[in-house]
């Protein structure tokens, strides 16, 4: 019976699978599941070896990415254009992994000291990650929502590690429900779309909506639906509201990995739909990148204006940055270059962002070792008590403020370029809009520096701060490529100058 | 015979209705609504919507019964009474209404169509998930039935997200299986901090509610564990409010 019922099928043919191309995600799954399992074998000896063994499994895959980006064929596409390797995804994929790196550099005390799981909390972490990382290939709605959804779950999870302690829960909890509200907005988006275009494709999308003709007000809502769905993920104004909250309960080290990569890869889904996807259709998400890029920068950095706590400070900027980094899509569409150097910006700024975001949060917990809040107050006088922090700490800010010749300075000219490069009186207006945010944006990043330089010790405390070997390798990591990407930025545009390909 | 089947799943689907309005037990309600889904599962069957089928019984029978009953025994079993309560004024009424309403709607929606309806499956064209015996004996493949096209593009041109997915409920597992464990050793005393929201302190068990078994949840608690909690955390939430 089965026999018969078996021989009628027309025979199976094998999808196409490059192993070359999906060595890094094959290396990452490896690595995650060695971590998982790890526990279960050695049970309390491995206790020690786990934060190096996620550190160093971390950075395994850089090594095909390295092969990939140097082989012959630029560009690898698998299953119809779905996952697409090309420059673009690999620098992500590094940037990524790096990122990763350096979260497991800070948590490695953090967790380690700490009453936590730490097997599965490196393995949550390597597995967000690996989300990420098949983020950045994907060009396909299926391939974008599963592989956002591998990069939240495990996000969820680790904002509520801290499980004796209540603003965790309510930090995992308010994360959870605001990301699955987005991710329903965004299916429903996708829905849509997928309607019109009869495809799931980014590449048939962008055929079906450039060609006219189909509902518009079916493409719109779609596409607005798709756009907000994601600006929760990187916390843009108006849907920014969970994210000092969760940044404020969540342990610290995974505080960071939510305003890094998590944010990123947000981005990185927004840049491949917007240019890949969307790009016929700049009359809808244009205005929408606008009003959100412009709401950001100027709400979040109010709102950060009146911070009393260093975590939801760095919260509200973080929702002006993203802001920042939101602004380049609002031209993306103009036609010309303006694509990719939208692209080209978003991702320079990425980088930078990445690094000098992690630094600060670097200081951060170094800081908070020591006094255990994460009131401004603690940063009075740290200069007196902690000169190295310190000069570290201003050095970050300075950079996050965007002053030359630091990378955030360079991050924020690439910005502007690709605004002025648009040449619209919507991108002028955008870069006037950015310019004054950019000058707010000292008035925080400023006092906090002040608080450490001016004022005396908080609670007199002179006593110094230790920084574990960790910690202090991943601040000096963060500084040099903070400093490295502003004094020479040739360093970061020969990664960032890439076109995104659109696949077959 | 497929009248047979029709009527026959047709009667447990109605049965199964009526029990999820009538029993009196929360829980044997959820049992009855899993009757009716399986019904209605048979029913595709019969119209040989193979895959309908599977869904229908994997996700509705099986996912969303259980987290009916998930919810029911959250919020316990033993709440028989409060059926009885009408959160909206005149609801049955209202529901009586709705009822008849749709009843009248669905039988004009009947005359309406009356000559539209054939009982044939209406996917003739699109083949059918078995092979089709043509007229000179050759069989036409059933490469083109629901199942295979869903497999096809299942291992196909979507196995990298197939694949993805596995993984995601697997870590998803791990991670609950984590959230959810107790920490090993004693229970350490919780932090001192009021939350502002949710988490209420334990009511204190008078002698007459603890004696009277209707009394709610707090009688239910083992004595021992209450004891426990109450000593670690000074009178603070118990662990299982905040789980």
């Amino acid at each position: 019976m089965l026999a018969t019922v078996l021989a009628e099928v027309a025979p199976f043919v094998r999808p196409h699978i490059d192993w070359h191309a999906v060595a890094p995600e094959l290396t990452l799954l490896a690595v995650g599941a060695i971590l998982t399992l790890i526990d279960i074998v050695w049970l309390e000896r491995g206790r020690k070896l786990t934060s190096s063994l996620a550190g160093f499994g971390l950075l395994l895959p850089l090594i095909p990415i390295v092969t990939l980006a140097v082989s012959d064929s630029d560009t690898r596409v698998m299953f119809d254009g779905a996952y697409v390797i090309d420059d673009y995804s690999l620098v992500l994929k590094a940037m990524f992994l790096l990122t990763g790196y350096v979260v497991v550099l800070l948590s490695t005390n953090y967790i380690g000291e700490g009453d936590y799981w730490e097997n599965e909390y490196y393995g949550l972490l390597v597995s967000s990650i690996l989300g990420m990382v098949v983020m950045a290939s994907s060009r396909d709605l299926i391939s974008i929502f599963v592989a956002l959804e591998l990069l939240s779950i495990p996000a969820y999870m680790l904002a509520t590690w801290r499980k004796r302690d209540v603003r965790s829960n309510e930090a995992g909890l308010k994360y959870y429900l605001m990301g699955v509200f987005a991710s329903a907005i965004m299916l429903y988006g996708m829905s849509l779309v997928y309607g019109v275009a009869g495809s799931t494709l980014l590449t048939e999308i962008n055929a079906a909506l450039s060609e006219g003709g189909s509902s518009e007000a079916v493409v719109t809502l779609g596409i607005v639906f798709v756009v907000v769905g994601f600006a929760f993920k990187v916390s843009a104004f108006p849907f920014h509201t969970w994210s000092p909250d969760t940044y404020e309960g969540a342990p610290t080290p995974v505080t960071a990995f939510l305003a890094v990569g998590s944010k990123a890869a947000g981005f990185v889904a927004l840049m491949s739909l917007v240019v890949v996807g969307f790009l016929g259709r700049d009359d809808v998400f244009g205005p929408l990148f606008w009003v959100l890029a412009a709401g950001s920068m100027t709400f979040g950095n109010v709102m950060a204006l009146r911070q009393k706590n260093i975590i939801r400070l760095m919260a509200y900027s973080g929702v002006a940055q993203a802001g920042f980094m939101l602004a380049p899509l609002a031209v993306a569409g103009t036609g010309g270059t303006s694509a990719d150097t939208s692209i080209s910006a978003i991702l320079t700024y990425l980088l930078i962002y990445a690094a000098m975001n992690l630094g600060a949060f670097a200081v951060i917990i170094s800081v908070a070792r020591k006094t255990e809040t994460a009131e401004l107050e603690s940063y009075n006088g740290l200069f007196t008590t902690a000169p190295v922090l310190a000069v570290f700490m201003t050095l970050f800010l300075a950079s996050l403020a965007g002053i030359p010749p630091l990378g955030g300075w360079f991050a924020k000219f690439s910005v502007f370029t690709a605004l002025t490069n648009a040449d619209t009186g919507a991108g002028y207006a955008l870069a006037v809009v950015a310019a004054i945010n950019a000058v707010v944006a000292f008035g925080y990043y400023g006092r906090l520096a002040l608080r450490m330089w001016v004022e005396e010790p908080y609670l007199g405390d002179k006593a110094p701060i230790k920084v574990p070997v960790a910690l202090g390798f991943a601040l000096v990591l963060t500084a040099v490529i903070t400093v490295a990407f502003g004094v020479y930025p040739p360093v970061a545009t020969h990664f960032t100058d890439v076109t995104l390909v659109a696949g077959v | 015979m497929e009248a047979i089947v029709f009527f026959v799943s047709a009667a447990i689907i109605l049965a199964g209705g009526l029990g999820v309005i009538v029993l009196r037990n929360p829980v044997h309600a959820a049992l009855s609504l899993v009757a009716t889904l399986f019904g209605v599962a048979v029913l595709f069957i019969d119209m040989e919507a193979y895959f309908l089928a599977a869904v229908q019984v994997i996700v509705y029978a099986g996912a969303i019964v259980v987290l009916f009953l998930f919810v029911i025994m959250l919020v316990g079993v033993d709440k028989a009474e409060d059926i009885y309560a009408e959160p909206i004024i005149k609801q049955r009424q209202f529901a009586a209404l709705a009822a008849a309403g749709m009843l009248i709607l669905v039988a004009l929606v009947g005359v309406a169509f009356a000559g539209d309806v054939t009982g044939q499956p209406s996917n003739e064209d699109m083949t059918i998930s078995r092979a089709i015996e043509n007229p000179d004996g050759t069989t036409t493949p059933a490469e083109t039935s629901n199942i295979n096209q869903l497999a096809e593009a299942l291992f196909t041109d979507y196995v990298f997200a197939f694949e993805i997915t596995a993984l995601l409920l697997t870590i998803a597992v791990v991670g609950a299986v984590v959230l959810a464990r107790r920490p090993k050793g004693d229970l350490q005393p919780l932090p001192d901090v009021e939350p502002s929201w949710a988490l209420r302190k334990p009511r204190a068990v008078t002698p007459t509610e603890a004696t009277d078994p209707s009394a709610g949840d707090d009688a239910d608690q083992d004595p021992d564990e209450t004891t426990v909690d109450q000593a670690a955390t000074d009178g603070a939430e118990t662990d299982e409010a905040k789980a």
